[in-house]
């Protein structure tokens, strides 16, 4: 039990913060909101020179094979950073070719993703975004060696600079068990794909991807036919486990920039970090992303084991839904007007972190799962047990 | 990172919790009712010299006063679990680790077998009338005298004192001094001739709390002392330097098991409570806002438990903490306060009966921790004073 980082691990995380605050200065961020592409493809370089693309895929396919949490921590750094690179959403889809594609598939794509050559992105939400078994309604229906996919994603990340997309669709009707659902890897040049933009608070990538019957061989499912709902749900916890951790990255630089305005910041003849309402605002800045940054942990440490890990995801997605948002709204009641300018950089994690709470599941949708999983299955609880949603 | 206890402290665990069936048997429990846990009976003695035999007590003390060079892990495991059952063993109030930072070689050499095998405990001896979150500016004045220090003054809301067979005191040795630096620490033993103890009935008498509930204790109290000689081998510490060396003991204190339980227990409770009982017919696990709120505060009793980790880490890695135990006491209790209100809410006008009364619930404990959950945000540094340590201490901000 050492609920720290080890040695090792910090000295990732250092090298990783020392990195990006040489390389990747908040005017990236601001200068990627109105690029078409919406990432540096010189960083994403960089990122693969440095070994982070390819830092938890398996070392058999030219990645290095640490530890989820390893990933985790340099995920953190890239979102204290506010990194505009499209690494979570290839992280993302590359884990889970790693974890459940052919060795085709591994051989195929891992190493470019190693190398920096391939940005991938994944969709699962339509328009009921719920991520649920009985929402994905995307058909693929089997032709010969193909599948024809028809349907319509929502939120995809990056699909601009994604040259593959992982999708969530249906190839059987909806059961209660969420069969009938397989993950088809897509061009996203194929023939009958389109996107359509969207404009987010974060003013990131994010498209609606339109499926007009699109050939896709038979070679790109992922995983078993009909059943991709067990990889999907493993694929959204790992996402969602990454998302906090970017999170917790983005939410302890916006206190820190609060903590040192106020510092800084005189009024009353006394620089406002000296009157207590305000060092208590900070006090529960730090409490909250301390909190965000444990759950996060353990979540991303239980599941690197291999152990269930769908209650701590939750418990770290819910809370950082709701923690993280305390944290950088008080930073911008900390910074007063200078906050609210466009000039200033704060809002650039302001704005981030609270478009990253509504992605991957609302506090609502993880605290019905961690519900389930405490009262709908028999048994007493008892903190520090492990427990798992019920399928 | 590793977030798992070794299949040792696993099998540890599960001894403690054997031993706990097999010996805080029926009898214990009564006379723990009948007497409250700090104050030991006969069969209390007896448990507590059998955890003294299975090094159970102060496992990470040294070995040459008792202890058994062990992990601050291992020992939390079986402090958690006696919690669990309404024993204390170790933890906050012990004086223990002050003793071992700051203790003269006779100091630690009888002060501590007597707290394993549970002949001496503390009852502490700090705050007064005028002092309590602004400690520092006690009043209770020592003065030396030959071979002696002679104590005149009052202390207040001195918990365990009608029933501990010391007190842990803070007293000034230099008012010319700046306040802090001229305070001192007295172990000296409760039946000094010149102690007075007098009761001060807090609003969990009558009915007294059931065992378990957030500060349950039915009595404090008040101490004077007058003219009261001690030697000065009663003096912890250096003289004049008793603030820093409560610091020590109270920062260690503040955090680990019975402080983490008291803040979460009602968590378990309730989620336990409403899966197994239809209460007055309502089907409470099935109501999509009580679902919701225990889902948020399993969330919240989650966070306090990894806070708790995090000062266990901290300590078995002996590092020092700038903030993380004062940011566990401010988190903990302030949790501990929001799931019994929120209880309150869930189990309606059920939940305002007490101990004792007509269709209570679970003895009526969610009802007494509503007159306690928020005396935890208070006692061993009141969550505002915390905040002000997180914020000077923690994140370097400046005194007003």
């Amino acid at each position: 039990m050492d609920v720290l980082p080890n040695e090792e691990e910090q000295m990732v995380k250092n090298l990783a913060r020392e990195f990006l605050e040489a390389e990747c200065p908040p005017r990236l961020a601001r200068d990627m909101e109105k690029d078409d592409l919406g990432y540096p493809p010189e960083l994403w370089k960089q990122l693969a020179d440095l070994g982070w693309l390819g830092i938890s895929l398996p070392e058999s396919y030219g990645g290095q094979g640490l530890p989820l949490t390893y990933l985790g921590l340099i995920t953190e750094e890239l979102g204290r950073a506010i990194a505009p690179v499209p690494f979570h959403s290839t992280m993302v889809a590359a884990l889970t070719i790693a974890e459940a594609g052919s060795d085709a598939q591994k051989q195929d794509l891992l190493p470019r993703v190693g190398r920096g050559d391939l940005v991938l992105t994944w969709a699962y939400s339509e328009e009921n975004p719920r991520l649920l078994p009985e929402t994905v309604q995307c058909q693929a229906v089997e032709d010969g060696d193909n599948f024809v996919l028809t349907g319509t994603k929502m939120f995809v990340d990056n699909f601009v600079a994604a040259e593959k997309c992982l999708v969530a669709c249906r190839t059987a009707p909806a059961s209660g068990d969420g069969a009938g659902i397989s993950l088809l890897l897509v061009d996203a040049g194929s023939t009958g794909v389109s996107q359509i933009p969207l404009t987010t608070l974060a003013k990131d990538k994010q498209s609606k991807v339109i499926f007009d019957g699109v050939r896709v061989p038979r070679s790109n499912l992922v995983g078993e036919l009909h059943q991709g709902w067990p990889i999907a749900q493993e694929m959204l916890d790992r996402g969602t486990a990454l998302l906090c951790a970017q999170m917790v990255g983005a939410a302890r630089k916006d206190a820190e920039m609060g903590i040192d305005y106020a510092k800084n910041r005189v009024a009353f003849g006394r620089p406002i970090a000296a009157f207590q309402s305000i060092q208590h605002i900070c006090a529960d800045m730090i409490l909250w992303v301390d909190g965000g940054q444990l759950l996060t942990y353990e979540a991303l440490w239980k599941m690197d084991q291999g152990l269930p890990a769908s209650m701590e995801v939750s418990q770290a997605k819910s809370f950082c839904n709701d923690k993280c948002e305390a944290v950088v709204r008080s930073s911008q009641v900390l910074h007063g007007g200078m906050g609210f300018m466009m000039e200033f950089d704060l809002h650039l994690w302001y704005r981030r972190v609270t478009a990253w709470t509504m992605r991957l599941g609302t506090s609502f949708e993880h605290r019905s799962r961690i519900a389930r999983g405490l009262l709908d299955q028999p048994g007493r609880v008892r903190l520090g047990m492990n427990l798992e949603v019920p399928a | 990172m590793d977030f798992a206890y070794t299949p040792e402290q696993e099998a540890l665990r599960d001894n403690v919790r054997t031993f706990i069936q097999e010996n805080v048997t029926d009898e214990v429990r009564q006379e723990i009712e009948d007497l409250g846990i700090r104050r030991r009976g006969p069969r209390v003695r007896e448990l507590y010299a059998k955890l003294g035999e299975r090094g159970w007590v102060g496992i990470s003390w040294p070995r040459e006063y008792g202890g058994q060079d062990g992990s601050r892990i291992d020992q939390y495991i079986v402090e958690e679990e006696f919690a669990r059952a309404g024993i204390t063993v170790g933890g906050a109030g012990s004086g223990a680790p002050a003793i071992l930072a700051a203790g003269t070689e006779e100091q630690k050499k009888y002060f501590l077998p007597g707290l394993i095998n549970g002949e001496i405990s503390f009852a502490l001896g700090f705050t007064e009338p005028q002092a309590g979150a602004d400690l520092a500016s006690l009043q209770c004045r020592a003065v030396r005298d030959g071979d002696e220090y002679v104590i005149n003054g009052q202390k207040m809301f001195t918990t365990a004192a009608h029933y501990a067979s010391h007190i842990y005191l803070m007293a000034r040795t230099d008012p010319e001094a700046p306040k802090h630096r001229g305070i001192s620490i007295f172990l000296i033993p409760m039946d000094t001739e010149g102690i007075t103890v007098r009761p001060l009935w807090t609003i969990q008498n009558e009915p007294q709390a059931p065992a378990g509930t957030t500060y349950g204790d039915a009595r404090t109290n008040e101490v004077f002392f007058e003219d009261v000689r001690v030697p000065t081998s009663c003096l912890l510490g250096e003289e004049n330097m008793g603030w820093y060396v409560g610091a020590m003991g109270l920062n260690l204190d503040r955090v680990g098991a019975s402080r983490y339980l008291i803040s979460v227990q009602r968590d378990e409770d309730i989620v336990n409570y409403v899966k197994e009982n239809d209460l007055g017919g309502m089907n409470l696990a099935e109501d999509t806002s009580v679902r919701d709120r225990i889902a948020e505060l399993w969330i919240e009793a989650q966070v306090c438990r990894l806070m708790t980790m995090r000062s266990m880490s901290l300590v078995e890695k002996g590092g020092n903490f700038t903030y993380e135990g004062s940011a566990e006491k401010v988190f903990a209790p302030e949790h501990g306060v929001r799931t019994t209100e929120t209880i309150a809410q869930i189990l309606g006008p059920y939940a305002q009966l007490l101990n004792g009364s007509e269709d209570a619930v679970e003895e009526g404990v969610f009802a007494h921790n509503l007159m306690g959950s928020f005396q935890s945000g208070i006692n061993h540094g009141s969550t505002q004073v915390m905040r002000d340590q997180i914020a000077r201490r923690g994140l370097g901000m400046p005194r007003n």
